[in-house]
């Protein structure tokens, strides 16, 4: 079923462009990754997606809720974490989280969700201490659960691990792949393309425009072919000579004692290929597939799109 | 839900308001200046100025208007009438507490929230402008309300003690009870409404203030009409500008919702 879905949004902020012609649908219980750099329009797209400014054209509907139309009743289902997680500094974790949890109608006791919340992130025990005495991740959690707390529908992140040092990131991240795992709909924006391999299920990247949105694996799929790496024990001439006349070896070259291969099946042909490397005298320690990182792939989006731009 | 939601804003403005050292010493020391002041006023203007102000045009045609307003007065001596002219003008006077009350919090209100972020996260909520305007805003004049009632019960156990209690019954008048019950709480909550929209406007407390500042000037200019003897306030007048006042606030929080750009917050607020 599908839970965010956008016709050709547009929004400009005086003569720039921010968002154009966006359209996309994530299903319930995805985690989409939202990647591009700054300015690309992430943040503004989310803020169109969450009711919380309107589209210049175009529109979307989120969990059944025009967002430039019933953004009362679409505010009741979605849940955002903002860039800068602000809290009332003299208040308590309990107090702040309750303020912001008394209104939403689905909420009858705003005291017992926040407590089941707090204790799920493993703040309780500090639930009447005052936010500013918190560290920036404690506050980065707290937020998480701010957007959490009335058990959103679509719950949308901008850049929910900017800023925070490692051990607070991973502690955020854990919680979001957590949330991803209970089926949560999450919509993530962020810089960190290993994030967002670690914990998207689809990845859109944008630049003003949308350059591309599919899973990471059809993504590799679509920029680079299927290669093989064998490694050898140590450089071996014969064995090249050999591979290069077996039938499905479509392109081969060496990299040290590493041998870089294109097969017609790479699935099929692999006892084979190690079959005629060993009676050819090749001593095998590893056959693996290429990995590209996302980074590459992320890079080589955005080169064609200034390409186009020029 | 509109209840619910302006209690809540209501009191976590509260529970802000009372965590904050400044903030209480600005709503309970600043009505005691106030009064402290206005009846240091008084006895000076009594003890170095009584002869002379009695022979000023303006104390003399303001004296007249307060003799027709209350024609009981012409009983007293001269220097007890002045006295009681004095007097007549705490009432306006006390209506500066709500507005220099209001300048000093409400300025801050929403200013403080753009800056700390908390506001993006708020209007994220289902809560509506006008329930937020109006939350924040009644969270000051209550109080605001209260400490001036306060101040009022102050003044007369003052003026006792300096013993005028006796005049007290040309100065507690319908006119008094109308101003504190009615018009009080309506000028609270304009400058409240006021001083939250300066606040959702400004881009920072200090412009927010200077803003604000001219919210006093109404209650100047009213202390000053009823002083130099152009009108007297009787109660009927100040039945009907309470009235208007009061038109005044539900105005004023029309405008403040329109004033209040929710795009433009969020997005030039981060």
């Amino acid at each position: 079923m599908v839970i965010i879905e956008s016709f050709g949004l547009y929004r400009y902020f005086g003569k720039t462009t921010a968002v154009e012609d966006l359209t996309l649908a994530v299903e319930a219980g995805e985690v989409l990754g939202f990647l591009g750099p700054n300015g690309a329009g992430k943040t503004t797209t989310i803020r169109m997606l969450a009711g919380m400014i309107a589209p210049t054209k175009g529109y979307a509907i989120v969990a059944g809720h025009r967002t430039d139309r019933d953004v009362e009743q679409l505010h009741e289902v979605v849940g955002i974490l903002t860039e800068t997680p602000g809290f009332y500094s003299r208040l308590s974790a309990k107090r702040n989280l309750e303020y912001f949890a008394s209104f939403y109608s689905s909420i009858e006791s705003p005291s017992k969700q926040v407590e089941k919340y707090l204790k799920l992130i493993g703040l309780w025990e500090r639930c009447n201490d005052r936010v500013g005495t918190f560290s920036k991740g404690m506050k980065h959690r707290l937020a998480l659960v701010r957007a959490l707390v009335h058990e959103p529908k679509v719950l949308f992140l901008d850049e929910p691990t900017a800023g925070l040092d490692p051990e607070a990131a991973a502690e955020v991240r854990e919680m979001i792949n957590r949330l991803g795992k209970e089926g949560h709909t999450i919509f993530l924006s962020t810089h960190n393309l290993n994030e967002a391999e670690m914990l998207c299920n689809r990845i859109a990247v944008i630049h003003t425009r949308l350059l591309a949105l599919d899973t990471p694996e059809n993504l590799r799929r679509r920029f680079f072919r299927r290669q093989l790496i064998v490694q050898l024990e140590v450089p071996d001439t014969q064995v090249v000579q050999t591979v290069r006349k077996l039938p499905f070896v479509q392109e081969v070259h060496e990299e040290g004692s590493q041998l870089i291969l294109e097969l017609t099946d790479s699935e099929r042909n692999r006892p084979e290929l190690v079959q005629a490397i060993v009676e050819a005298g090749g001593r095998v320690i590893a056959v693996s597939e290429k990995q590209y990182p996302l980074e590459e792939i992320y890079f080589r989006l955005l080169r064609e799109e200034s390409g186009n731009e020029s | 839900m509109s209840r619910r939601h302006i209690q809540n804003v209501l009191l976590k403005e509260w529970a802000l308001l009372f965590t904050d050292l400044n903030s209480v010493l600005i709503v309970t020391l600043l009505p005691l200046l106030i009064v402290g002041q206005g009846i240091l006023y008084i006895w000076l203007a009594l003890r170095f100025g009584g002869e002379v102000m009695l022979t000023t045009p303006v104390f003399q045609t303001a004296l007249q208007k307060l003799i027709e307003a209350i024609p009981g007065l012409t009983q007293l001596p001269s220097e007890e009438q002045l006295l009681v002219l004095l007097l007549s003008q705490f009432n306006f006077f006390l209506l500066l507490i709500p507005t220099m009350v209001a300048i000093s919090v409400a300025t801050f209100s929403i200013v403080d929230e753009k800056l700390s972020g908390s506001l993006e996260a708020l209007l994220a909520t289902p809560v509506k402008t006008w329930e937020l305007l109006l939350g924040k805003a009644l969270a000051g004049a209550i109080p605001a309300l209260v400490i001036t009632w306060l101040s009022a019960g102050v003044f007369l156990l003052v003026i006792s003690g300096l013993g005028w209690g006796d005049l007290s019954g040309f100065v507690v008048t319908a006119g008094w009870f109308l101003t504190l019950f009615l018009l009080t709480p309506a000028v609270a909550i304009l400058s409240f409404m006021l001083g939250v929209t300066g606040s959702s406007r400004a881009k920072d407390a200090r412009s927010a203030q200077n803003t604000a500042v001219i919210i006093i000037l109404p209650v100047l200019a009213l202390i000053g009409i009823q002083i130099a003897g152009i009108l007297w306030f009787t109660p009927s007048l100040i039945l009907v500008l309470a009235l208007v006042i009061g038109i005044a606030d539900f105005i004023s929080l029309r405008v403040a919702v329109r004033l209040f750009q929710r795009e433009s917050i969020v997005i030039q607020w981060r």
